[in-house]
Parts: C-alpha cells; structure tokens; sequence
C-alpha cells in the first residue's frame, strides 16, 4: 500500500514545479496583457495590436499546457485509499475548468477569439483584445491557477493525507468516503468535461455578440447588428448543448436536493431565455424600430451573462464556490 | 394575388403574435429567476439557518409561481408546433384537444405531471410528423424561411425542447432519464446548427433609418 507521506511530498513537488514555471509565465501573460491593453487604446493600429494579441494567446496557450501537465500529475498521484483496507477508489481526473482556473480558460477563449474574429474583425479587435488581456489579469490576480491551484480541491486531498499520516483513522476513512464520492459524482464524471467548457466557450462568443451591439448602438449600422447576430448564434449553440448536457448531471449528482431554483441555476435560465428571447425577436428585424427591442435584448442577455457568471462566487448554493 | 397577400399577412402576424407572447413569457420566467436569485442571496445573508428552515417553502413559491408560466410556455410552444401544418382554425381545435387530452389526463391520474406528460408527448408526435415531411419537401407546410433545411434544422430545435421538457416533467427517475436526454442534445444541436446557419440572416433596417 502507498503511504499518505509519499503521495504527499510528490504533490508538494509537482506544485512548487507548477509555481516556480508558472511565475514565469503569468509574468509573460501580464507583459502580453499590457501590451494588448496599450496598443488597443493608445497606438490604435490594427498590425500591432494583432501581434499583441497573439503574444496574449501564445503564453496563455503555454500556461494551459503547464496546467494539463500539472492535471495529469493529479490524475497519476492524488488516489483515494482506504485506510483500513488499502482498497483503491481510483485517482482524479480534475477538470481543467474548475476553481481557480475558471478566469483562465475564459481569457484564453477570449483571446483566441479576439485573435480570429474576421468579420468588423479590426473594430472588434481592440474591445476584444482589452476584454480578454482584463481577464487575464483578472486570472493570474484573483484566480492565481500557477500560484494557488485548485484551492479547494487540494485542500480537502491534503486534509485527507494529514489525517491518515496522523493515524486519525476515523477521520481519514469519513475523508476518504467524501473524496470518492465527489469523484464519482463530480471531478470524473464526464458531464464535466463537456458542460463547462462548452458554456466557457458560448461566454466567449457572446462576449463578441456584444461587442458587435454595442458598435451597432453607436455607428447605428445594420453589418454591426449582423456581426453580433453571427457570434450569438454560435454561442447559443454551445450555450443550450451545455445546459442540456447539465440537466442529467444535475438530476444524478443531486438527487433529492434542492438545486433547481439554487441562484447559478436560477440566473442560467434567466441568460438562456434572454438569448432565446433575442434570437425570436430577430427574427422581425425588418419590422420598423425592431432593431432597438432586438440591441435592448442583446445587451441585457450579456448583463445577464456576466451576472450568472459573479453569481458562482456571490450566492451560496449548487455550483457555488463561496 | 391580393388575397395572398393578405393570407400572408396574417400569417406573419399570426406568427409574430405567438413569438411575442414566447418572448414575455420568457420574460417573465426570467424576471422570476432574478427576483428568486436576488431573494435567495438576501436570505442566505440575513436568515441563520434559511437552507433547512426557509428553503424549502422558497422552493414550494418558485414552483407555483413557476408552474402558470410553464405551462402557457408549453401550451404556446404546443400552438407554434403544428402551425406548419394546420390552418389556424383546425390549429385552435388540434392545440384545445391537445389542452383538454392533458386536462383530462391530470384529473384522471390527480397529477399536473401525467397531465404535461401527454400534452408534451402529443406534441413531440404532432412534431414528429412535420419534420418527416419536411424532409419529404411536402408542400404546404409554413416556415419562416423558404429554405428547406433551415425548416428542418427549426423542426429538429422544436422537437428538441419538447424532448428536454420531457425528460425534466416525466423522466426524472427514469432509466431512460440519460439516454432521452442525449437525445434532446442531438436534436437541439443539429436544429440548431441547420436553422441558424441554412437561411441567410435578416439586416435590420437601421441604415434606412439612420439615413432618413
């Protein structure tokens, strides 16, 4: 059987390796993020701030490798044992979406996004540029994913490990039972590697979606509204798979409990309706005044996005990291 | 050719009117969700102990408020399945025996589920039919658009929200529950994926305005 002692010191290893590398990238991040900040709004020309932004996207690109190599470290160290048996639940394969990584895929899809958006792709650049180097920012501050990964994660494994080193064998089986049951029904299941990213990927399409209105509200321009209209018809694809995907992880993993009307659940379907809302009212475009109803819905959708997405961190609940 | 024109008309404000009682309902919906969320944050803030004392009556208001707005939801989302393909008279007469099929299917089982449970399922058949003869290209079925896998990709997205509303009225605790969810994905997706990017989108008509 695998002493608690030996998984523990290749877990701090495998950590100080991820923040002693990682430190060097979240500094080219912050550099790439300036950069893309101070071109967007100061020099205003289209090369160098492409060129900025593909700095943003490349050492984003290579902090998300640095973190899969750090998943997979997971997955190989971090097994539930029992400690009476020596009975092996299984080890993590911990999403690459969670906690303090969350910001992060979002600034990095944004980014790319940014990088290739085509169509008004030079008036769209510098909004999107900004919006994603202040995400990045926002990740490497608050979400600290090289720093302080997975907080709360690592935080009950390490519980679990001190416990049984400490020959506390009560508490460490009752810690082993709660690891391997949020294994069953939480880090392994695969509506996890689907879910998530696939609304991190529908947030940052709509982050365009509304870019493009905003542009539309200003220049009064109908190619302004079609661009936004591309974008939030490809973000509400992966918007309502997602969800649909969520509502039997929800049903298995929280049987009997109250999550239906918990706030994340409850500001979605308000996002998801709005969206559905705008994408009905556009239908009557060619209605005279429809395209004020249809802009009005567009960025209320994206308030209402940003709302559901604070309220993870805001409102105690299901989905809540308070 | 006058008359058609009308007969067009009509049917567009037929079909503007139904979209726009869906998108207040959808409102309303929404309003509820963020006054609920707004609520619970209150209550988490200021009562000791809400989850196990104030929760589950949240819950039970949620519900009732809820359940109206669902099922006109459901009942529009009914009117708006089968106008592809009835007159809107013979749509009044299929949508109020679809209404009083599920009626009568609640008071017979007591249970507002078995009722919504026919009601969708007369739908998801009704929307069945319209999609395979959508891709039959038989004529007389009314869309929007004039493109025909557009039509399809709009019938598939329909019966896709009619599938998921199936799976969260009657399947909860059933062994299909995963499988018919996977299901309405696919068919969400693919509608979807072929109604939004089929037909050429729509421009508004901004710049006239703006020029004028």
């Amino acid at each position: 059987m695998v002493a608690p002692h030996t998984i523990l010191d290749a877990l701090d290893a495998s950590t100080r390796t991820l923040a002693s590398l990682g430190s060097v990238i979240a500094a080219a991040i912050a550099v790439a993020a300036i950069a893309v900040v101070v071109t967007a709004l100061g020099v205003r020309r289209p090369r160098p701030l492409k060129m900025a932004i593909g700095a943003l996207v490349v050492s984003l690109a290579l902090g998300e490798v640095l973190l899969v190599w750090f998943h997979l470290r997971l997955w190989q160290l971090a097994e539930v044992i029992d400690p009476l048996t020596g009975a092996s639940a299984g080890t993590f394969a911990v999403p690459l979406w969670i906690e303090s990584e969350k910001l992060y895929v979002w600034a990095l899809i944004l980014a790319v996004i940014a990088l290739v958006a085509r169509r008004k792709g030079d008036e769209l650049r510098p909004l999107l540029g900004t919006a994603a180097a202040a995400l990045a920012i926002g990740a490497l501050v608050w979400g600290r994913p090289f720093a302080d990964p997975l907080p709360d994660f690592l935080g009950g494994y390490r519980a679990y490990l001190a416990a049984w080193t400490s020959g506390d064998t009560g508490m460490a089986m009752g810690l082993a039972q709660g690891l391997a049951a949020s294994r069953q029904y939480y880090y392994n299941t695969w509506y996890m590697w689907a879910h998530p990213p696939l609304l991190f990927l529908s947030y940052g399409a709509f982050v365009a979606s509304f870019f493009g209105s905003i542009l539309m509200l200003f220049h009064r321009r109908s190619s302004y509204e079609q661009v936004a209209y591309r974008w939030a018809r490809l973000g509400y694809l992966p918007l309502t798979l997602g969800m649909v995907v969520g509502i039997p992880w929800a049903i298995i993993a929280w049987q009997g409990e109250s999550w239906w009307w918990s706030g994340k659940v409850n500001m979605s379907i308000m996002m998801w309706l709005l969206y559905t809302a705008y994408l009905h009212a556009r239908l009557y475009l060619r209605r005279p005044g429809m395209w004020r109803v249809v802009a009005a819905l567009a960025v209320l959708s994206f308030v209402a996005l940003v709302l559901t997405y604070v309220t993870t961190y805001v409102i105690p609940g299901a989905h809540s990291v308070v | 050719m006058e008359r058609s024109a009308q007969s067009n008309g009509a049917r567009t404000s037929w079909d503007f009117a139904l979209i726009a009682i869906t998108v207040a309902l959808m409102g309303a919906l929404g309003v509820q969700s963020l006054v609920g969320t707004l609520y619970t944050w209150w209550a988490y803030a200021n009562v000791t102990g809400w989850e196990r004392s104030g929760q589950p009556q949240f819950i039970a208001t949620m519900n009732a408020v809820a359940a109206p707005l669902v099922v006109a939801l459901v009942v529009v989302m009914g009117l708006c399945v089968p106008k592809r393909l009835l007159s809107r008279r013979t749509l009044v007469v299929v949508s109020a025996g679809m209404v009083a099929a599920g009626g009568l299917a609640a008071l017979i089982a007591r249970s507002v589920t078995a009722g919504l449970t026919v009601y969708l399922c007369a739908a998801a058949a009704i929307q069945v039919v319209v999609v395979a003869l959508t891709l039959a290209g038989t004529a007389g079925l009314r869309y929007l658009s004039e493109n025909r896998i557009a039509k399809a990709g709009s019938g598939l997205l329909h019966l896709g929200f009619i599938v998921a509303a199936l799976v969260i009225v009657a399947l909860q605790r059933s062994a299909a529950m995963l499988p018919v969810s996977l299901l309405a994905a696919a068919l969400l997706t693919i509608g979807s994926g072929l109604a939004f990017y089929a037909r050429s989108s729509s421009r508004a008509a901004i710049d006239e305005e703006t020029a004028s």
